[in-house]
Order: structure tokens, then sequence, then C-alpha cells
């Protein structure tokens, strides 16, 4: 069994994890970060992609609302590439209680948010889509922002300071002795073979899987796994974040992410961490409460439902759904348990990860005896393209797809960029729904992080358009055969693409969609005979 | 604008096309209106007629049309089992109109043809164009595969890797790939056909392949050889190399399934059926459970047909002839009942050997093809419904779609056709 030695292991690949990687890299820590899946598999790229303002949580939660605005700040400086902004509103239907709307301006003021009442009639010319009833309307500082982008640059950074990732790696043991972490064993989950990491200290930075993990270390973590399923448009109904002034709910969420909505979310507590089936119920209550702000929803066309887990955390476990906090809490199992060398961050959001990962870093680095400050909230996290390289890039991908490129790849756009130039067949683009290029997708296929066209999809957003992948997936299949990881495997890597993105479009099977599907079957099945596929 | 015709038909897909050429045959003054292109475009181009065999359904089916005769037995609600009759009479019509036009469709002795696709799968089917109609895979004794530089759609390493694993070549059969280049640039399947058109290029790409062949192998090539249906550049490759050269089905965009649709749309153009592309038929007015008119919008302009018999081959959801919001479907323009059943509309897996529910849904029909309601009682007299609207046809899985668009279609336009003045 092969053997490694690290000062910390990271036990996560998701906003946090590798938030926390990038930390530890930047104070000089040497870091590990082991994953089970790919990266972003989980919570942090199945959410609405909203950076929140802290506007939402400003009544219940003053503390959640404050970190909110602060890290939407620092995000905003440090990753422009990954966030877009569109500014968001706050809306008040009739039957919505008003008094709220008083509460909520006051505890926004507080928190430090700003907010202002804007003209309804004003609002509803410039963004038609929006109930001809809205009463009371604010702009908020509410942005959109793409956990894929951020998580990547998280990690190229923490790697270019000597930081380290294995995905599809699962922690299968937690090693202790004497009342102290002193390593891991992982099994990979690509071939099965085992092997371990010594290490100093363990962070549990799981997410939903939190809880499971700490039972690895017979540490008992309370981690409410709480499912929001969402609904992604194929227009861009509004040019700004929209949310629903009232205490939060179901469906009163809309985020618009370059040319689609998000809608979402839904709150039903589940027993697996893993469990991230969209529920058509859930789609139709969504849709119908979305109804409320946009009335002419069902007119619109549905790309796909998705679900991801919220990990929560209570200390103590009788609440659950909407009534627990979205704060996080960091656990110092020494403290906590008697276990030296384990810590646990669990609960939170999205838009707080690099506060979490830096007051964990704290602890950690203490515990250590390190002395190195947290760098995560000045250094940017990706260098900005320069014009005269986003000139270059649209001369071999064409306008729409320079830019998106450039916006998805950040730092590596230069070296995509490169290729297509080597090579202009390079520059074709194989995923037309996201206009991504066969150059793209080779830099992603050589990443060494990349075992399925789903990890390839996570990278470039290939198959994440309007076809959902019914064509660019046999084509880059084809683009991709002389790699070996993805050579001689064809039915089991095209069957399991497809089945993921079946999973995410069986809940929002009508209308147009269907129509996709009836296409989608009609190659796969009528044209390739693949369900008898050898 | 008004219009009066004797025979309406709506949608430019297989079975409207054959309907229209059928109804045409017998004399009728036939219309025929479509918002697209319809989807035979879209297929393979082949001929499917049951690809399986009822007991064993991973068994390729030796004798579809007897297949089919034990079907009908045993489902009664299938399409097949409403235009029974007439198959073998729709086929032959479908293979002389084919011939006649400079693309023959060809038989393999009754049974199925296993043809390579694109992934490396094989696909059984009834009848295909002389350039896909690769004999018995078992007997070659070598295949190379080839692919062009210029485009993105066809990768030789893909379907020889795939053709080898499916274990339908003999053992020791040599299985090799190229990828030759028409010229550069990138091209899509369709202008990629056209430059092949020169034979100028074809010779550049006989060059290339020439040093590659082995004796006795068979070429397959990606479905671009040729745009036109009576086109000759896949005989006259074959001939310059002294090989046989196929082409193999893949995604569309894909030239065999348009060259038969512009095929059939020359030959009933030539029989004097006036065809509207670009008309969208939004709604009918019933009277007296006749349909007394249709209304349409063509360039903009409103039309309205009146018509004897009223053709519905506007192809399910797919071709929009079948509308849907969650828990309801419904035909278009007619707003005739589709059944929803009580089960899911789809299977978990895509790829679940029992098919989707949302593929079998449609509108059901007497032997007539008329559309009726759950009792039996027909709901439009002067309607029929043909191709992919029928209930109850599981095609993509029993490989029957463009079988049963053939033969509904036929039996639509004569029926249309024995329509009294």
């Amino acid at each position: 069994m092969e053997t490694d030695k690290v000062q910390v292991v990271v036990i996560g690949g998701g906003a946090t994890g590798t938030g926390i990687l990038r930390d530890l890299a930047l104070r000089g820590i040497p870091a590990v970060l082991v994953e089970q899946g790919d990266l972003a598999h989980g919570t942090s790229s199945r959410f609405h992609g909203l950076l929140h303002s802290g506007a939402r949580y400003a009544v219940k939660d003053k503390e959640a609302a404050r970190e909110c605005i602060e890290e939407n700040m620092i995000l905003r400086r440090i990753a422009p590439n990954c966030v877009e902004l569109t500014g968001g509103l706050f809306v008040q239907l009739p039957e919505d209680d008003p008094q709220y709307a008083d509460r909520w301006i006051t505890a926004c003021a507080e928190a430090g948010i700003n907010c202002e009442e804007i003209d309804v009639q004003e609002l509803i010319k410039k963004n038609p889509v929006l109930s001809p009833n809205v009463t009371r309307a604010f702009k908020v500082p509410d942005c959109a922002v793409d956990g894929f982008r951020i998580l990547w640059g998280n990690v190229n950074s923490a790697r270019r300071y000597g930081a380290r990732v294995l995905t599809y790696h699962r922690v299968s043991a937690i090693h202790q002795s004497n009342g102290r972490v002193t390593g891991v064993e992982l099994i990979n989950q690509l071939n099965g073979q085992k092997r371990s990491v010594e290490c100093e200290m363990v962070i549990n930075a799981a997410g939903p899987w939190g809880g499971e993990v700490a039972a690895m270390a017979g540490l008992e973590v309370n981690v409410i796994k709480d499912k929001g399923t969402l609904v992604a448009y194929n227009h861009r109904l509004m040019s700004m974040v929209v949310n629903r002034l009232r205490p939060p709910g179901d469906g009163d969420i809309f985020v618009p992410h370059g040319t689609i909505t998000i809608l979402g979310t839904t709150s039903t507590t589940v027993d697996n961490p893993g469990c991230t089936k969209p529920g058509h119920n859930e789609v139709l209550e969504l849709i119908k409460i979305g109804q409320e702000m946009v009335p002419e929803l069902e007119s619109y066309r549905l790309i796909r439902a998705f679900a991801g887990v919220r990990p929560l955390y209570q200390e103590n476990s009788a609440a659950g759904g909407r009534s627990v906090t979205r704060n996080f809490a960091l656990l110092d199992h020494r403290q906590r348990d008697g276990l030296a060398g384990m810590v646990s961050i669990v609960g939170g959001k999205f838009t707080t990860f690099r506060l979490m990962a830096e007051k964990t870093v704290d602890l950690v680095a203490s515990q250590l005896g390190v002395n190195a400050p947290c760098r995560t909230a000045r250094e940017p996290l990706t260098a900005p393209v320069s014009e005269e390289l986003l000139e270059r890039g649209k001369k071999v991908f064409g306008v729409p797809g320079a830019k998106k490129a450039a916006e998805r790849l950040g730092d590596s756009f230069a070296q995509v960029v490169e290729q297509a130039e080597k090579n202009p067949d390079k520059g074709r683009i194989f995923c037309e729904c996201e206009v991504v290029s066969l150059a793209e997708i080779e830099h992603a296929a050589h990443s060494g992080d990349s075992f399925t066209l789903g990890d390839i999809r996570r990278k470039t957003r290939m198959g994440m358009g309007t076809c959902q992948g019914t064509f660019c997936s046999y084509r880059i299949l084809g683009a991709l055969s002389g790699y070996p990881q993805f050579a001689g495997n064809h039915r089991e890597y095209l069957t399991k693409f497809l089945q993921k993105r079946w999973k995410g479009m069986r809940p929002v099977l009508w209308g147009q969609q269907l129509r996709e599907a009836q296409l989608s079957t009609g190659i796969y099945c009528t044209l390739f005979a693949m369900e008898r596929m050898r | 604008m008004n219009k009066y015709t004797d025979v309406l038909i709506i949608g430019a897909g297989l079975s409207g096309l054959m309907a229209a050429a059928k109804a045409a045959e017998l004399g009728k003054k036939v219309t025929l209106v479509a918002k697209g292109m319809g989807a035979v475009g879209l297929s393979s181009g082949c001929i499917d007629l049951w690809g399986y065999n009822l007991e064993d359904p991973n068994q390729v089916c030796q004798d579809p049309l007897a297949e089919i005769a034990r079907l009908c037995a045993v489902n009664p609600q299938h399409p097949y089992a409403r235009v029974q009759d007439v198959l073998e009479e729709s086929l032959l019509f479908f293979r002389r109109v084919c011939q006649e036009n400079g693309n023959p469709y060809l038989d393999h002795r009754g049974g199925n043809w296993l043809l390579p696709t694109a992934l490396g799968t094989l696909r059984p089917t009834y009848l295909a164009p002389a350039s896909m109609a690769v004999g018995d895979l078992q007997q070659v004794r070598g295949v190379l595969v080839v692919g062009f530089r210029e485009l993105k759609d066809f990768y030789p390493d893909v379907l020889a890797a795939n053709l080898k694993k499916s274990g339908v070549l003999q053992a020791d059969c040599p299985l090799n790939t190229l990828m030759v280049c028409a010229g550069g640039g990138e091209l899509t399947p369709n202008t990629l056909a056209h430059r092949l058109e020169n034979p100028a290029v074809v010779d550049r790409i006989v060059d290339q392949i020439k040093p590659h062949l082995l004796p006795g192998a068979v070429l397959l090539l990606p479905p671009v050889l040729g745009e036109r249906w009576d086109s000759q550049v896949a005989k006259n490759l074959a001939e310059k190399l002294g090989h046989p050269v196929y082409e193999v089905a893949n995604i569309p965009p894909a030239l065999p399934g348009q060259r038969l649709q512009q095929m059939l749309l020359h030959h009933v153009k030539g029989q004097g059926v006036e065809v509207v592309i670009g008309c969208t038929v939004n709604g009918a007015r019933v009277a007296d459970k006749r349909c007394t008119e249709v209304l349409a919008t063509g360039a903009g302009k409103p039309i309205k047909i009146s018509a004897k018999t009223v053709i519905l081959a506007t192809g399910s959801f797919l071709g929009g002839g079948l509308e849907s919001k969650p828990g309801k479907a419904w035909e278009s323009i007619f707003r005739l009942p589709v059944e929803i059943g009580h089960e899911k509309w789809s299977a978990r897996d895509f790829l679940s050997m029992a098919g989707h529910l949302f593929n079998q849904m449609g509108i059901k029909v007497n032997e007539h093809l008329r559309p009726v309601d759950k009792t039996g009682e027909v709901i439009i007299e002067n309607v029929m419904v043909t191709g992919a609207n029928l209930a109850g046809c599981n095609h993509p899985i029993e490989k029957c779609g463009n079988g049963v668009a053939v033969a509904s279609g036929y039996k639509a336009g004569k029926l249309a056709g024995e329509v009294g003045e």
C-alpha cells in the first residue's frame, strides 16, 4: 500500500474544502485535499448560484447577514471572473405581510446591507416578466456566482503554492493513537486501490457527509441533510436576482446566469447525503410558487431540474429545514471530544465559504504553531484575462466562444488559446450550446483530474445547455478516444453521461424538453441501438 | 387566402409524403402543408420494419413480416395492427418510388440487414439505400473505416473499437482506420457532401485511401457521400477504389435521411402535389364530426384550406403534432385526446430496454386510421392519423418507426384516394 506524509489532510472537495486548501497553501502549510468524487460534484455545484448580499437572512440571522455582505464584497474583488454583477431585487406581493418589509429594511441597515426602494412601475417596465401586482421593490447587492469557477480558482491557486488534490479517493478510516489523529486511509474509487496518508491534522469539510466522516473518528456530529431542488430555465428571464420579500421559503429566488435562469429552492430533510434526485412534485411546487412572482412561468422552456443537499448544523438535533440556522460552526474536536488533530467545519453556505476556511485555518494554524496570517481575502483568486489575450481568443474561437472560455478558464485561458493557435482544428466548437472548443475540452482532459465525461462537463460546462449533451457527448467521446482513460469503454462512459443528464431532464419532461427527449431517444435508441450495445 | 383540395396532408415527414404520393397516384388533388422539414431528414434513411424477436428482444429478427403478423395477434393496439392489410403493398410502393427516382432501396432476402453505425453498434433494418446496404459483416475479409478531418461528428476509432466488441466480425478480420482530408477547413456533413460531388475531390480521397487498402476490404464512411438522392458519389468512389464503399448511420445532420426526404418531395411535386413548407396550421373548424376548414399561417398570411380528407402526419411531440404540460398531453390542431395512462411518462434509465411511455403516447385510431375516443367512437370522420402520431408504438426500442410511417402513410393516401366525389 502506498503511504504518503503531509501536515494536513482536508476531506471534501467543495467550496469549503478547496477554500481551506487554498488558505493552508497561502500560509505555507503543506496539505492534501481528498475528495470521494470529482471536485464540486456535491452541494457547491447544486445550488442557485446566488452570491448573497445577506438581505435574505437579515431579519432572522443578523450575524449570517453581516458575514454575507462582507464576503460578497470580498469575492467581487478577488474573483471578478466568477461573479456576475447582476444586482438583486426583493419584491413584495399583495399577499405578503407588509410589516415584514419594515422589519427587513431596519435589519438590512443594521447588518450594513444597502437596500434602496425603487419605483414599482419603472421596475415592471424594465422587467416585464415580473407580476404587475408587485407592491414594493428594493435593490440589494446580490450577485450571480459560478460555483465551479470559484472551486477551480481555489484549487489552481492552492496548487501554485504546492498543495495537492486527490479526487476519486474516499476516506475509509481515520487513524488515531493516544487521543491524536495520525492519518487517514483512502480507497481509490476508480481502481479500488488503498492508500494511506500520515498527517498531523485532519479537517473535515465534507459538507453533507460531515457526520459520516466524523463517525469514522468515533465522533458524533449532527449534520442535518436538507435537500433543495432547483430548476434551470433556458432563458434569461430577468436581468437581476429576484427574491421574494417575505420570510425565506420555497421557490422564492430567481438567479439569472448568462443565458439561463435558476429558480429555487425547496427544503426537505433526507437521510442520504448523496440524495440528489430532484423530485417531480417538488418541481411542480417550485413552479407554482414561482408563478406568483413571474406569472408566465409555465410558458418558458425548462432545461432540467437538479438538487443539492445543504449540510445544516444543529448542536442538538431537534430542528430541521428552514428553522435551522444557515450559520456555520467550527468544531475543535480536541476541546469538544478530546481527540487532538481533528476539526470539523459544518453548516454555513456558499457565500461565506472563504470566511469558513479562514476561521478553520486560523484554528488549525494555531494548533500547528504556524503564525502566518490569512491572505485569501486580499490575494486575487485568478489573474484577469488581458484585452490582448481576449482578442487572440476571438480569432480562434469566435467572439462568444472566446468570451465564455475566458470567463470559464481564467488563468488557463492563455494555454487553451495557444493550443488552438498552434492547431486550428482545436479551435472547433464541440459543444454548441455552451460554446466549448476542442482545445478547452482537451485542456480539461489533460488536467489529470478528469476520469469521466462528467468530470469534463463540470470543468467546461459542455453538455449543460439546451440539448443536454445529446450531440456533444458522442462527439467528445470520439475526440477523446486517443486518451487512455477514455479509450475503449465508450458504452459505459456514454451511458453514464447520458444517464446523469437524464436524471435532470426527467422531472421537467413536458413542452419543449419532451421534444428534446424524443430527439435524444431517437438518436441513441432508434439510430444507434445503444440500449442493446455490447 | 382560401384553398380547396381533395386531400390535405399536414406534415412533410415520411408518412405525410407517402400519403401524398399514394393519393396523388390515385388521381386526387393533393395539398401538403408543413411547418418544417419533417423528421425523416433526421433519421437513418433506412426503413426499419421490426428489429428483434418478440420472445427474445435481444435477438435480431430474421423475418420481420412474420414477426409483425405475430405482434398484431398478441398486441392488437399496436399501429401495425391497423395497417397490416397494406404493409407489403406499401413497401412495394415505396421501393417502386425509390427505384423510379434513382435511389433504390434494397432488402436483405426478406430478413433484416444488420448495419453498422458511426458508434460501432449494429442496427437491424429492413430496407436500406444501396449506399448503406453492407452485406453480411461476418463474411467480410477486412474493414477500413475512413473519416474526414473536416468533420467533427465521425470518429473511425470509435466505430472500429465498438464494432470489434460487437463480435460480428470474424476474429481474424483486419479492422483499420484512416483519416483523410477533403480540402481542409471545418465542414458540416452537408457542406462536405457538396464538396464530394466534385470528382476532383473524390480523386484526391481515392489517392489517400489506396495505399491503405487490404485485399477484400470493405470501406465504411460517414453518411456524406453525395448530396442528392440520385448522387453517384458512393458508386464512383467504390469503382475507383475497386472495393465496396458504404455509408453508416450517424447523428443528424446526415445525408441518407435528407436524400430520402428530398427524393419524396421531388416525387410528389412531380405527381402534381402542391407543397407548402413553412406553413403552420393553428387550428381547424369541425362541424358535425367533420373538419370543414383548416386554419393556417404561411409567410405571415392566414390561409384557410378546405379538404374532403385531412391527413394528420404531424409527427408526435418532436414534430409538434402533440403538445404537453405537466400531466397533460393533447394533439395540437384538433385537440384530439392523447391517453397518458397512470404510469410515469419516462423510465428511470435513459437506455431502458422497456423504452419510455412518452414515445408510445399518441392518438388512438380505428382500422381506417380515423381518430377514436376511449369507446372506439370516431371523433372526426374525415381526418386520418399517421406515423409517429399513432399511439401504442414503442418505436425506438422496437425499431419500427419508419416502417409504421410508410405503411400508415400509404394506407391513409389509399383510403383518401377511395373517397368519392
